[in-house]
């Protein structure tokens, strides 16, 4: 009498664990693939910023710092429309929101450098969930519209308020003497040396957001972007995660002021208008906005591009013919962007290079 | 009351050209879904052609014609060649579309132009309407009258067009779906010169009048698309006759500031102001809360 349960229940829990091992393996084999990817990112990163000073001159150790920095605040571009499929317009509007604190409080309370930069970044994350607020009930256009209104509000604010350079008061701004620069961190006084410290910081920003992407939090905005109802009716907490997202690509701009703050030593109110957001929303798309790589093209096409082509003696407006051209193709064509396109050349190279060594791991399964 | 009327009256002529662009690009969102970031652009480069025109010494009237057919033919050029192939997009992509297409305009107008900010003078700057205020006199040129005219007459006339036609039902129609559209029937490549054409129109009429009345140069007119985003956020990107009043009251509103010393300096902000209030209020359904 009790057998024919018990036989089931073995069956079942039989059949169950003919499912999972096979479950388990895939499991296991996606979460070895994004810890070695993960791995992968960090130590190139981490090794070309090393390497970098020693192949570059002293003016593109500079540029070359400002380029990575800025690839921080177009990864936070990225994941909000990579992840999410969101047009945030306003994030070089956020970067001198961060930018703006980080030289605050490094000229008034002469904080440490570390702690300059982490502020910048909360501060940020703040006012970019708040900008994301609208986000919750008014979808795509709309919201580019929004965060695009924000930018340029922003433009005039710091037009006319500046950026602090070492004067007192709540703003901060020098009258008459000389404008001081924001002290850099002690163990990266020198370009050189504070070249590498910003390409940690690129890596370690780019880390956190794809540990983002394998966790909970990453497959919530997937299934966010497929659509609010399906999320919510697989119990998603889409105000959370969607809020989360804002944050964390706030956190990412406001990181990215303070580091090119620090870098250039101060910052012009005038360079930050509304169009340098959109620029920098369009050359993210350009870069890529489905892997990390296209983060990186995205902050040397803004910064590195343009001081080649001066090195050159090009008009620099040319690359802006380019940039534009590089946009309708990534949008319509090549929706990877650049990176893409790198990943795919050398996949192709790898292939062939295993076909050359005869068959390889590719012909196996 | 009276000593505010100088700067209502000054306001009145930026507004109507910021009411101006934002009728052109109400025309284009409601007619193929997609909002012109290169609206701005467009205009830039018709007002250089016409400028290089009459540095030239052509005819004005041939001059002023050519700007127009530039800024429409280019118009027509990417929304034939370019926009067909995002049509099956969200709006935000293909709006993300027409900024690739202005980056490409401005890149080139600067750098066949240079980057020295030039006069355009009208012939409608030699005249104006002056009215007598107390002692003094204010005086509002023929060209700020003429984009005040323009921008009721392009609201009467593309209100119209588009729900007193067949081809503005078409267009409306392609807007709300292109496939659906197009299985009825509907000559989608004809309904979207149209649309595209005379939405370069516009950009090439804005072009002039903002080349004159602020100054020619090309980043500058390119990005002043950004506050004329602001008055068709405040038409809800469909209504044209809030979007002309929510223009003409920026421009009055951001004149105005002048009298508040505090927020004097921070008076350009005003539309983004506005527009951000505006869209506090937006409701999902689209009407106003």
């Amino acid at each position: 009498m009790v057998m024919p349960p018990d036989k089931t229940d073995h069956n079942k829990t039989g059949d169950a664990q003919g499912l999972s091992p096979a479950l388990a393996l895939a499991l296991h084999e996606v979460r070895r693939r994004e810890r070695s990817g993960l791995v992968l990112m960090l130590v190139s990163v981490l090794l070309v910023g090393m390497l970098l000073p020693w192949i570059a001159n002293a003016y593109w150790t500079k540029t070359l710092s400002s380029a990575l920095a800025l690839s921080i605040a177009a990864a936070g571009a990225t994941l909000l429309y990579g992840q999410l499929g969101l047009v945030s317009l306003c994030q070089f509007a956020l970067l001198g929101v961060g930018g703006w604190l980080a030289l605050r409080l490094s000229h008034g309370l002469a904080m440490p450098f570390e702690l300059c930069v982490l502020a910048a970044g909360l501060l940020s994350a703040l006012v970019g969930m708040l900008a994301g607020l609208p986000a919750l009930r008014l979808k795509g256009l709309y919201l580019a519209l929004v965060t695009l209104m924000l930018a340029g509000g922003f433009q005039v604010l710091v037009t006319v308020t500046g950026f602090p350079d070492g004067g007192s008061g709540w703003l901060g701004r020098v009258e008459g003497s000389e404008r001081l620069l924001m002290a850099r961190p002690w163990i990266a006084q020198s370009d050189a040396s504070y070249l590498r410290y910003v390409a940690a910081w690129l890596a370690a920003m780019l880390a956190l957001i794809t540990l983002h992407r394998h966790s909970r939090a990453g497959r919530s905005w997937a299934l966010i972007r497929r659509g609010e109802a399906a999320a919510l009716g697989a119990g998603v907490n889409v105000l959370l995660y969607q809020t989360w997202a804002f944050a964390l690509a706030g956190f990412c701009a406001g990181v990215a002021g303070a580091l090119l703050a620090g870098g250039v030593g101060q910052l012009d109110g005038r360079g930050f208008g509304a169009s340098e957001s959109v620029m920098l929303f369009a050359l993210s798309i350009v870069g890529g906005v489905h892997h990390w790589l296209g983060a990186i093209v995205a902050g040397l096409l803004l910064r590195a591009v343009p001081a080649l082509l001066t090195d050159l003696g090009v008009n620099g407006y040319l690359a802006m013919i380019f940039f534009g051209a590089a946009l309708l193709h990534a949008l319509v064509t090549a929706q990877r962007g650049v990176a893409g396109q790198l990943l795919d050349g050398a996949a192709a190279l790898r292939r062939k290079l295993g076909g050359e060594k005869g068959g390889g791991k590719g012909a196996t399964p | 009351m009276l000593e505010l009327l100088p700067f209502v009256i000054s306001g009145l002529g930026v507004g109507a050209v910021y009411a101006l662009s934002g009728v052109g690009l109400v025309l284009l969102y409601r007619s193929s879904g997609v909002l012109n970031f290169a609206f701005g652009a467009l205009g830039a480069i018709g007002a250089y052609v016409a400028w290089s025109l009459l540095q030239a010494d052509w005819p004005q009237a041939l001059a002023w014609a050519a700007s127009l057919l530039t800024a429409m033919l280019l118009s027509l050029a990417y929304g034939r060649l370019l926009a067909p192939r995002l049509a099956m997009r969200s709006p935000t992509i293909r709006s993300i579309g027409t900024l690739g297409f202005a980056l490409v305009l401005l890149g080139f107008t600067e750098w066949f132009w240079g980057e020295q900010p030039r006069r355009l003078v009208l012939p409608t700057d030699s005249g104006a309407l002056a009215f007598a205020i107390g002692d003094g006199e204010v005086r509002l040129t023929y060209t700020r009258v003429l984009g005040l005219l323009l921008a009721f007459l392009m609201m009467g006339g593309v209100g119209l067009l588009l729900l007193r036609t067949r081809i503005g039902l078409q267009m409306r129609a392609l807007a709300n779906d292109r496939d659906l559209s197009a299985l009825l029937g509907i000559r989608v490549l004809r309904v979207d010169t149209a649309a595209w054409v005379l939405s370069g129109a516009f950009a090439g009429l804005c072009g002039l009048l903002l080349a004159n009345i602020v100054r020619l140069q090309a980043t500058l007119l390119t990005f002043l698309v950004i506050p004329a985003f602001a008055a068709a956020i405040i038409g809800r990107l469909q209504s044209l006759p809030a979007t002309v009043l929510g223009g003409i009251s920026i421009g009055v509103l951001e004149a105005l500031a002048i009298l508040l010393p505090s927020f004097a300096p921070f008076r350009s902000a005003t539309p983004f102001l506005v527009a951000l209030l505006m869209i506090a209020f937006h409701r999902p359904d689209g009407r106003l809360a």
